[in-house]
Parts: structure tokens; C-alpha cells; sequence
């Protein structure tokens, strides 16, 4: 690993599966930090930026997308094989993502009602996270990642420091920014309490209910909020669809997306 | 600002009176005075303190509605400017950022760490609450009140200008009352308003205070003006009540670590952390440290932090707080007991943000409520005044009946007697003497509602003339008298009664107490060994206790013929089977000397406290008043000072020879 | 051929197989028999040769002893979770007492010689019942010191 002092450029891939490369264009984003980045790290594969094909191995392996095709089951074995690090970004890469509602569903009326010719489309039943696979060691979450968490990630890397990644709630950004809470003052629906933070509460901010994408906290405690929402007047529908967003297939909101859909017809096609 | 003075006497006699429609010369003077001034302002559908740039900024006309989970907005009849309680804002946010650069590093050039050099802004604080003073009291404990001191609080909390506003009304959550903080404003403020109908009562606290009041256009108020905002605060005091005990609860709650409904709120708990984060009083954080790629400029940010985390206690190989009903616990005895002994003050102020902001309605004072509940104080009855109380004194008594028990032993029914004998208490006795015969000292070992019984078993002349008496008969009986069973030492608690042979004579109206008050209890059994089987008293009752679900009991004899198909061992053995945590028993033994010896042993190795071993002593007795001396136990007369006695009250004199 | 599982709950259920391993606990199973015993039953008989030694379960089992002048008395009853026919754990031993049923009851019966050579060989088997036959005779030595003090004597 490089440290402070080594002149060794890290080597970085990003690596992409089943996703809609949102994450890889919050990195080029990073209009004011991509040159630093670019002169600190040898980025060499990186589908959206470039076309250079280079072999492992590699410092670190962004992983982006979820595992929903059969090739993908040796190709993500192959990368952990490559990689030092292995950090997996975005929804789809850590909890499955939106695709991942399919896992509820019947997969071929699901293919049918979204490609004109399913025939053609060769896909697995599940899409299913990276972590369900190989070991991975750090994840960026959200729907698409956060800037800044990427930076601290890479700072860290080359810093040789842990990275600064809190796994607290969405309120607790959202009260320390003195944000009004939504759910109390105004009855709103809102994913805080059991999503994980590193949005800096983006969602409140501009008034509207968090809806989950940086998906549950470790031990979030789905089920009560589950309840709560539906105490508060929520239809269970509109709670599964809360639940069943970025982060579905991501435990617990995975157990209570189930509970839900068990009380409603499957969905008849992929819901946004 | 803490650094003024209390208010003397005469400048807090000293009131004013600004009308509603001249408080923005007050506003002004504060910005002139170079602050910015702070206030309740409505936003996004709540009142939070924000920058405030006149009183046209003040939420007129508005109040709040909360409860558990729930806040809402709605206009009152009037147009009063603090016609509301405290929202989800606290001043902690003002003194005690949440977000905060508290050093920054450099490894280039030079070396080192700096402190960023604290130059607060100039703030003024307008409409700050009793609890919210009380708070800030708090803060300052926690910040400058020990050994290490935070700087950053310390310029902050100076600079800031206070103007209090005493609370004219209250909402559901508020609970100032029962923290004694609230509604009532003492001290801590620069100014202090109180709105009546059609302005303010203003008084100063400090010379900074006084010089800015000097400065208004206010005249003094009338009677009737100075009247009206003592009411108004009175009324909210009423209108609040007391609903959470206080006296006792932080001991309480230390004794209810393992109680069960932590693991139930934690069911509920999401762990979001708003009630830390809304709290005035929570003071945790965590740095956090930035740096650029190279690692060559690094700053370190504190942030508001929360026990609820999941992270907040753990360490390498672990975390001390691992369930949610760990952090649960941590949040509540922090706030309501562990806080005294850190601080010297509850670390609550009774504002009720916590329970309003919880998306999940818990509210804390029904946790508390339900897991550390006010002992109802315990009523301890007083015994009635004996009569015949002097020696040779006997009042009369008819027999009623005559019962054999045992082959030597017979309960006499009295009646036809003075009423102050029913009132008598399970444990007490009665002398009682027949013409020719000496007074002899009996337990009553039954209340009924016309008389007592006295189980005597026959062992020498009196007793045996007692037992030999027919209905008809009278006796001379003088009494009640002694102390008697404290049953009060078993509300909550596992009641043991312990009794062998004619031991049980004393405990029957006990264990008749005790049956009685069942709910009392956790649970309630008898434990009686006698010799034989045929040695058993109240043999029916046995049998009516033993069918009964409110007591457990077990019977045991030493030895017993082929025909006895109960227990056969001593009475200690019955210990052997105690299922419950011992340190929650209490034992009331009555029985020949060694078997109190052998009972008592018994218990305290099994973890029963020995203060919460009762036991009635017997020794020789001529008058059962104190005067003959007989029955002296070292300092003790135990016909007065007992028979019953806690163990520990005997101390050296039990189970010692020749006393 | 009993469920090892049910006697091993059994056992769970007295203090004496509580807090064994659970391989101790199914070579004990597996050394018994769950025996039921009616009221009045004799299980053993005083002074003839220890062959047996048993765990009750539930009911009750009375020690009677032959008083000359008193007639048979009971000394001593069995608790479930106490054990009889400790004596057994010795060879050539006779029984101090006889055990009597007094109501009906189960135990675990495991024979005499079967157990001595388990003990023999199998030393967790030993280690771990032993020190619980101590404890068993040992409460019988202080409930008989005690009885003889005659705790209800005047
Ligand atoms: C507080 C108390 C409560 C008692 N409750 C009962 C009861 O409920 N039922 C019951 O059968 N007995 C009870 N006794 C004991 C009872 O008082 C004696 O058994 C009775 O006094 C014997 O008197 P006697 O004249 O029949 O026998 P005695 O032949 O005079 O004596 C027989 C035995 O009783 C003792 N004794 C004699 N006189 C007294 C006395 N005044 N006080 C204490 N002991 C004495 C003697 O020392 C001797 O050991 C109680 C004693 C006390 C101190
Ligand atoms: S608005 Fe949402 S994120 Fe903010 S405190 Fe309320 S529930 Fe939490
Ligand atoms: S708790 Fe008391 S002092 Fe605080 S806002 Fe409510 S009434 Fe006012
Ligand atoms: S614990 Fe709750 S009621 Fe008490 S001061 Fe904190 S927020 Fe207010
Ligand atoms: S309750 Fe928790 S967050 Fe608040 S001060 Fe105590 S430990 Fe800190
Ligand atoms: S606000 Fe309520 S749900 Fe959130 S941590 Fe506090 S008690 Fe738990
Ligand atoms: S009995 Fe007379 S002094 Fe106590």
C-alpha cells in the first residue's frame, strides 16, 4: 500500500456490473479533485473515462453494479483475486439496487415487461450485492455514491489512515444541521432513522423524506419504523414501497420488503 | 451572562412595562449593543431559534401542539409573540456547536497542532425558557465545572446576552415541574420578560440588563400588570402538574438494570438519536479527522455525537453496548441517575424534546414510570395501645372454644373482649393469667371478628389449666402486646415464612397477612418442619393453604412412620429448592432456638439478606410490659423492644450462649 | 431402547444431571433405564448388596430404616433431583436403607456394576460424578447432624 512519502502510484480499476454508471460519473464529477486524483492514482481500467484495458493486479478495485448475469459469478471472483482493496460503490454494487425488487418477483414476467425481446436478454433470477460473493472490504454507499465520501476514501488510501465513514442515522445529520423533522412536524414519510448517513442529510435538506438509497444502518431496526410509519397512517403499500427502493435486498429492509409484499400482489413490473 | 452578579433585591423588585408593539425597541438596543440577536421564528413548520431581525420575525399569534412523535403549528385567539413552548431547537446549538474545528495539523514546514483561537460571535438570546436556563446551568457543570474545562464553550457562553421569558403556557410534554426547573425563571437572565395581554413585564438581572432595560420605553406597570404575570406562570405550574416522581427515581433506576422493559422499549427504539440530538443537555461527541492526499494539512471536526450509535462503545475485539437495550439503558440512566453522580443534578430539564422529536413516541416518562415506578410509601401501622398495661392488671375474656391441634396442643378461641385486642398485629401476644395461675405470655395466632386465638400447648401448669379451659370459661388477658411481623419488608419481594413445630402458632396470622396481600408480593410460601407428622398444626389450614394458588407450601418432619408419605428431612433441607434470586427474599422464622440456628444459616448462605430476616425471640416473661425484668436480652426487653425482631437489629445477642 | 433426548431433558430437570456436559449427560443416558416405580413399591432393601443406583425425576422415595422398638420409620425422603442407592458407587456395599416409593415415580436406574466399570474407565464419567455423589451424601450428613440435634427439642 502506498503511504505517505512512497512515490508508487496506486493502482486503481473500476470495474463495472449491472448498474446504470451513475457512480462512475459522480467520480468524474469531482471536476475540482479529478486532476489530484489522476496524478496520485494510475486509474487503469475505468470503462466510462477511458479505454485502456490493462491486467491486475491492482491497489484497489472500485466495484460498481450488482451480480445479475451468470458470467458475472467468475468475473467478480476473478477481480477479488486481482484486487487489494476490493470497495464496492453505489446501491447496486452493495445491496443489490433497484434491479434486486426482482428477487421478490416472477423473473420472466419481470424480463417480459421490461425488454421487448426477453428472449435475447440473458439474465440471472436474483441480482444480488457484491458481498454475497467475494469478500469486500469497504463500501460507498448511495444511489449514485457521495463525492466527498469517495475523496475521504482515497485520502485515506494514500494517507494510510482509516477512512472517516460514519454508519449513523440520516437524522443525526439531518438535527445537527438543524433540518425541522418532516416525519413529527408534518406527518411525512421519511427513511432517516434506519438509513445510514454520508449524505449529509441531502434529502431533508431540500425538504423532501429520505428515501433510503445509502440503505439500513448496521442493526437498523426496520421492523419498528416499519410499524411506525404505518402507525402514523401510512397504507402498508406505501411503506413497502419505501423500503423497496435502492436497497431493498439490503437486510433488514430485505425482511421487511418481504413481510409487506406478502400482504400485496407481486409487482407487475419494475417500479421506480 | 454568567458572569454577572444575582440580581440584588431591589433591582428584581425593580419591573418595568414595554408594550407588545415597542419590543422592537429591545431588538434594536441588542443590535445596537453589537450582538445578533437569536429568536423563535417559524420554519418549515415548527419554531426554532434563528437569526431574528425584528419582532416581525417572532411567530405572533402562533402556538405549538405536541405530544409523543408529534408537533404541530396552530394560531391562537390572541397575538402574542411567545404564546408557545420550546421546539426542536435548544440553545445548546449556540454555545455548543454541532459541528466544530477544534484543531487543525500540519506536517509541511512546520510541525504542529493549532487551536483554532475562539472568537465568539456576539450573540443575544431572546426568549429563553426556565428549563432552557436550567439547561444551560447544566452545560456549564458539564463544560467549566470540573477539572478540565472546554474554551470554546467558555466564550461562547459568556458572550451570550440572555433575555428569559417566563412560560404562560405549556404543551403536553413539558415536565419542568416535576425536574424543578420550570415554569418559574430564577436567576440566569439579563433581562426577563413576562407576556400579559397587552405587553411585557420586564425586569433586569444583571448591570448589562438593567443598562439596556434603562434604555426602553417602558413606564412602570400598574398592580393589576405585575399581578397578572405572577398568575400566568402560576396557572402553567398547575396546568402541568407533577407527573413524573422524582424523589428516589436515580436510585431506583440503579436497582433496575435487569428489568425487563429495556429489551421492550429497544423493540420500539429505531436508534435515530433525535432525542440526544434535540436534548439541551446531551454533551457527547466525535471527532472526526480530515486531511488532504498527502496527509501534510489535517483538521480535526467534533461533532455532535450520540450514544445510540452503535459504534459509540466499542473497542477493539468488541462493544460494551452491543444491544439496543444497552444504549437504550445508557440514554435514560445517564439522563435521570448516573448524571447525579457525575454532575450533582439530574441531566434532564423536563423540556420534553426528546419525547416530541421521537418518531417513534416513546416518551421517557412513561419508561421511567414503568420501569423504576414510585414505591407507594410504605404505610407502617402502629401498634394499638394494650390494655390491662400494668402488672396485675387484667382485662376479661370469654372462651369461646377449644380445639385439639396435637395430642398436647389446643387453640383457644377468646371473645366477648376489649376491641382493642382485634386490633392487635400478627406477631404481638397477649398475657394472659387464670385466678391462681401466673400470667403466662401466648401469641395470638389468629385475628377473627370477634376475638383472638391463642394455640397453647401444654407444658406445665398454666398451660396446661389454658388448654384444659371449656367455652364459658374466662381469662384474664392483658395485651396486645410487642412489636409484630413488619410484612411491609416483603412488599416486592419473595415472603418466606420459616416455621418449626409450635412456631407456626405466631406466623399463622402472618401468613393469613400475607395471603391477604397477595399482589403484593412475587410470591409467597411456607416453609414448616416439625418433628412427627402428628406434631403439625393447623392441619386444615395446611391443607387450605397447600390447594391455594396464592402460597407455595412445603411440610417436612424429621421422621415419620410408613404411613406418612410426605417429606422426611430437617427443615433446611426445603432451602435446597429455593428457585429465586435469594437477595430478594424476605424471611420471617419462628421456631425452637436451634431450629431458628439451623434456619437462619440456612438462608444467609443461600443469599438471603440478614436484614431481611425476621424472627421472633422467646424468653421468660412475668409481666409483658417492660417492669419485671425476665426477659432481658443484653439491652433489650423482648417483651417490648420484640418478640420480633430483624436479625440484623440482634446483631452479636442471636445465636450466642448465656444472654 | 429409551430416546436419548427425553432423558436427557430428564436429567436437565435435577440438579444433580443439570449442569453435566452434554456427552456426560448421554453416557448417563445411555448407562440407565427410565424405570418407573408404583406407590408402596420397595426399589431396594436394606442391607442386602448395593446393585443399583438411581436419579429421581419426579415422585418421591422414602429411606426407611428398621428401629428395634419403633417399628420401620422413615429417616429420610428422596427429593426429584436427588439420587438412591448411592452406596453402589462402591463394591461390595450393602444397602444402608431401604428406598421405598411412596407415590409413584421415574428415575434413571443405573446398575451397579455397569456404573463402577463406566467410572473405571471412562474418567470425565468420574469427574463429573463423583464430586455430585459427594455433594448428595455430604447434604445427608449435615440433614442428619441436624436431626440429631433435634431441632424442635425443648
Ligand atoms: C412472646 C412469647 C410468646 C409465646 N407464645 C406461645 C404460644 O403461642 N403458645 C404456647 O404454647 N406457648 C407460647 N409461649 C411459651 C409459653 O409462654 C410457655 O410455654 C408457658 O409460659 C409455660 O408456662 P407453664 O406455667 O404452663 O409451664 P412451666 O412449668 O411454668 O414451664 C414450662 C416451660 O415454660 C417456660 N416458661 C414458664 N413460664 C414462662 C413464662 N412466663 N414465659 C416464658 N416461658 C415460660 C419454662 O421456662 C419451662 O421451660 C410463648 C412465650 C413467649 C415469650
Ligand atoms: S426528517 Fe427524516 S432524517 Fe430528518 S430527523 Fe426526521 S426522520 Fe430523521
Ligand atoms: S418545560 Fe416548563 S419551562 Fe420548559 S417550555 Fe415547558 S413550561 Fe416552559
Ligand atoms: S431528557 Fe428529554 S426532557 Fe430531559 S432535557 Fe433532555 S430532551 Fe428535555
Ligand atoms: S444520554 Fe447519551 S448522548 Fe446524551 S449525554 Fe448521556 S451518553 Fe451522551
Ligand atoms: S428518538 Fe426515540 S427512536 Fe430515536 S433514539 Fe431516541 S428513543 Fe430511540
Ligand atoms: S416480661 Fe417483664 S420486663 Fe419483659
Amino acid at each position: 500500500m502506498a503511504t505517505i512519502g512512497s512515490t508508487a502510484r496506486p493502482r486503481v480499476a473500476v470495474a463495472k456490473f449491472a448498474s446504470c454508471d451513475g457512480c462512475q460519473l459522480t467520480i468524474l464529477d469531482l471536476e475540482d479533485q479529478l486532476l489530484e486524483i489522476v496524478s496520485r492514482f494510475d486509474i487503469v481500467e475505468f470503462p466510462e473515462a477511458t479505454s485502456r484495458r490493462s491486467p491486475g493486479p491492482y491497489d484497489i478495485v472500485f466495484v460498481e453494479g450488482s451480480i445479475s448475469a451468470p458470467e458475472h459469478y467468475d468475473q467478480i471472483k476473478e477481480l477479488r483475486k486481482q484486487a487489494r482493496i476490493l470497495v464496492t460503490i453505489g446501491a447496486c454494487a452493495s445491496s443489490g439496487g433497484i434491479q434486486a425488487l426482482r428477487n421478490w418477483a416472477d423473473h420472466d414476467a419481470f424480463r417480459a415487461a421490461v425488454y421487448e425481446h426477453p428472449e435475447w436478454v440473458e439474465s440471472l433470477a436474483t441480482a444480488t450485492p457484491v458481498s454475497d460473493h467475494v469478500k469486500v472490504d469497504a463500501e460507498l454507499r448511495g444511489c449514485p455514491i457521495d463525492g466527498s465520501q469517495l475523496l475521504e476514501l482515497l485520502t485515506a488510501v494514500l494517507v494510510g489512515r482509516r477512512p472517516q465513514i460514519r454508519d449513523e442515522a440520516v437524522c443525526r445529520e439531518c438535527k445537527r444541521k438543524g433540518i425541522v423533522c418532516m416525519v413529527v412536524a408534518r406527518g411525512e414519510a421519511c427513511m432517516g432513522p434506519v438509513t445510514t448517513s454520508g449524505c449529509d442529510a441531502l434529502c431533508p435538506t431540500y425538504g423532501r423524506g429520505c428515501f433510503g438509497c445509502f440503505g439500513p444502518r448496521a442493526g437498523a431496526n426496520a421492523a419498528s419504523w416499519s410499524r411506525g410509519l404505518q402507525k402514523a397512517g401510512r397504507p402498508p403499500e406505501e411503506v413497502w414501497r419505501l423500503f423497496a427502493g435502492f436497497t431493498a435486498y439490503a437486510e433488514p429492509f430485505r425482511s421487511v420488503v418481504t413481510e409487506l409484499g406478502a400482504k400485496k400482489p407481486a409487482p407487475a413490473g419494475p417500479r421506480r | 451572562m454568567i458572569t454577572s452578579p444575582a440580581p440584588s433585591q431591589a433591582a428584581a423588585a425593580r419591573q418595568w412595562f414595554l408594550a407588545r408593539g415597542d419590543l422592537n425597541s429591545l431588538i434594536d438596543a441588542l443590535k445596537e449593543s453589537g450582538r445578533r440577536v437569536i429568536g423563535p421564528t417559524i420554519r418549515d413548520g415548527a419554531i426554532v431559534y434563528d437569526e431574528i431581525a425584528s419582532a416581525g420575525d417572532l411567530p405572533a399569534g402562533w402556538r405549538d401542539e405536541q405530544s409523543a412523535g408529534h408537533y404541530r403549528l396552530d394560531r391562537r385567539t390572541d397575538e402574542r409573540l411567545f404564546g408557545y413552548t420550546v421546539g426542536p431547537t435548544s440553545w445548546k446549538r449556540f454555545v455548543f456547536p454541532p459541528n466544530l474545528t477544534i484543531s487543525t495539523a500540519h506536517r509541511s514546514g512546520q510541525f504542529g497542532f493549532d487551536q483554532p483561537n475562539p472568537e465568539p460571535p456576539q450573540l443575544a438570546f431572546l426568549g429563553v425558557r426556565a428549563c432552557e436556563l436550567a439547561a444551560l446551568a447544566i452545560e456549564d457543570r458539564v463544560f467549566l465545572g470540573g477539572q478540565f474545562q472546554d474554551e470554546d464553550f467558555r466564550a461562547r457562553r459568556s458572550a451570550a446576552f440572555i433575555v428569559a421569558v417566563q412560560c404562560t403556557t405549556s404543551s403536553g410534554t413539558c415536565f419542568c415541574t416535576s425536574m424543578g426547573t420550570g415554569p418559574e425563571v430564577h436567576g440566569g437572565y439579563d433581562i426577563l420578560l413576562t407576556e400579559i395581554d397587552e405587553g411585557f413585564v420586564v425586569q433586569a438581572g444583571s448591570p448589562g440588563g438593567a443598562a439596556i432595560v434603562a434604555a426602553l420605553p417602558a413606564r412602570r406597570p400598574s398592580h393589576a400588570e405585575s399581578g397578572a404575570a405572577v398568575d400566568m406562570v402560576e396557572a402553567v405550574r398547575a396546568r402541568i402538574g407533577e407527573t413524573l416522581p422524582i424523589p428516589g427515581l436515580a436510585e431506583r433506576l440503579k436497582l433496575q438494570l435487569d428489568n425487563p422493559r429495556w429489551a421492550a422499549v429497544a423493540e420500539r427504539c429505531v436508534e435515530c438519536g433525535n432525542c440526544t440530538m434535540a436534548c439541551p443537555t446531551c454533551f457527547c461527541t466525535a471527532v472526526v479527522e480530515r486531511s488532504d492526499m498527502d496527509g501534510k494539512l489535517a483538521a480535526t471536526d467534533r461533532l455532535w455525537d450520540s450514544c445510540f450509535d452503535s459504534s459509540f462503545a466499542r473497542v477493539a475485539g468488541g462493544d460494551f453496548r452491543a444491544r439496543p437495550q444497552d444504549r437504550y439503558r445508557q440514554w435514560l440512566t445517564h439522563k435521570f441517575s448516573t448524571w447525579v453522580d457525575q454532575f450533582g443534578t439530574m441531566g434532564c430539564v423536563g423540556c420534553g424534546r426528546c419525547i416530541t422529536w421521537c418518531p417513534v413516541h416513546i416518551d421517557v416518562r412513561e419508561e421511567l414510570m414503568a420501569i423504576a415506578p414510585p414505591v407507594p410509601p410504605v404505610e407502617r401501622p402502629v401498634a394499638v395501645e394494650p390494655v390491662a398495661a400494668s402488672p396485675g392488671s387484667f382485662s376479661i375474656a370469654r372462651v369461646a372454644g377449644v380445639k385439639a391441634e396435637t395430642e398436647d396442643t389446643y387453640t383457644v378461641s377468646l371473645s366477648d373482649m376489649d376491641p382493642a385486642f382485634l386490633r392487635g398485629r400478627p406477631g404481638q401476644f397477649v398475657m394472659i393469667a387464670l385466678p391462681a395461675f401466673p400470667a403466662v405470655p401466648i401469641s395470638i395466632s389468629r385475628f377473627r371478628s370477634n376475638g383472638i386465638d391463642l394455640t397453647i400447648r401444654a407444658v406445665g401448669p398454666t398451660s396446661t389449666a389454658l388448654t384444659n379451659l371449656h367455652p364459658g370459661s374466662k381469662g384474664g388477658v392483658r395485651g396486645p402486646l410487642g412489636t409484630f411481623w413488619p410484612i411491609e419488608d416483603a412488599y416486592g419481594r419473595h415472603a418466606v415464612v420459616v416455621a418449626g413445630g409450635v412456631g407456626l402458632s405466631p406466623l399463622h396470622g402472618l401468613v393469613d397477612a400475607l395471603v391477604a396481600n397477595r399482589d403484593r408480593f412475587e410470591t409467597v410460601s411456607l416453609f414448616y418442619g416439625t418433628r412427627t407428622p402428628e406434631d403439625r398444626l393447623f392441619q386444615d389450614d395446611l391443607a387450605r393453604w397447600a390447594a391455594s394458588s396464592a402460597i407455595d407450601v412445603a411440610v417436612t418432619v424429621d421422621r415419620a412412620g410408613p404411613e406418612w408419605k410426605g417429606r422426611v428431612g430437617v427443615v433446611t433441607t426445603l432451602f435446597d429448592k429455593i428457585p429465586w434470586d435469594c437477595s430478594k427474599v424476605t424471611a420471617f422464622v419462628v421456631g425452637p432456638e436451634r431450629m431458628m440456628q439451623a434456619s437462619v444459616q440456612g438462608l444467609i448462605s443461600k443469599g438471603v439478606p440478614p436484614d431481611r430476616i425476621v424472627i421472633s425471640m422467646e424468653r421468660h416473661m412475668e409481666c409483658g410490659i417492660g417492669l419485671c425484668g425476665h426477659c432481658q436480652m443484653a439491652g433489650r426487653f423482648v417483651c417490648k423492644d420484640g418478640p420480633v425482631f430483624r436479625l440484623n437489629d440482634l446483631g452479636e445477642m442471636f445465636n450466642r450462649e448465656g444472654i | 431402547m429409551d430416546d436419548y433426548a427425553t432423558v436427557i431433558a430428564m436429567l436437565n430437570h435435577t440438579w444433580f444431571g443439570a449442569e453435566l456436559a452434554p456427552e456426560t449427560q448421554e453416557r448417563l443416558a445411555k448407562l440407565g433405564v427410565v424405570t418407573g416405580f408404583e406407590s408402596d413399591e420397595v426399589v431396594i432393601h436394606e442391607g442386602q448388596p448395593s446393585e443399583k443406583m438411581g436419579i429421581l425425576v419426579s415422585g418421591r422415595l422414602a429411606l426407611r430404616t428398621l428401629v428395634p422398638g419403633k417399628g420401620l420409620v422413615t429417616i429420610m425422603s428422596v427429593e426429584p433431583g436427588d439420587i438412591f442407592g448411592w452406596s453402589s458407587v462402591l463394591p461390595g456395599m450393602q444397602a444402608q436403607s431401604s428406598v421405598v416409593a411412596t407415590e409413584s415415580c421415574q428415575a434413571l436406574v443405573i446398575d451397579g456394576a455397569r456404573l463402577r466399570a463406566a467410572l473405571r474407565e471412562d474418567h470425565a464419567l468420574a469427574a463429573s460424578v463423583y464430586p455430585r455423589v459427594l455433594e448428595a451424601v455430604g447434604r445427608r450428613l449435615r440433614a442428619t447432624r441436624l436431626q440429631l440435634l433435634d431441632l424442635f427439642g425443648r
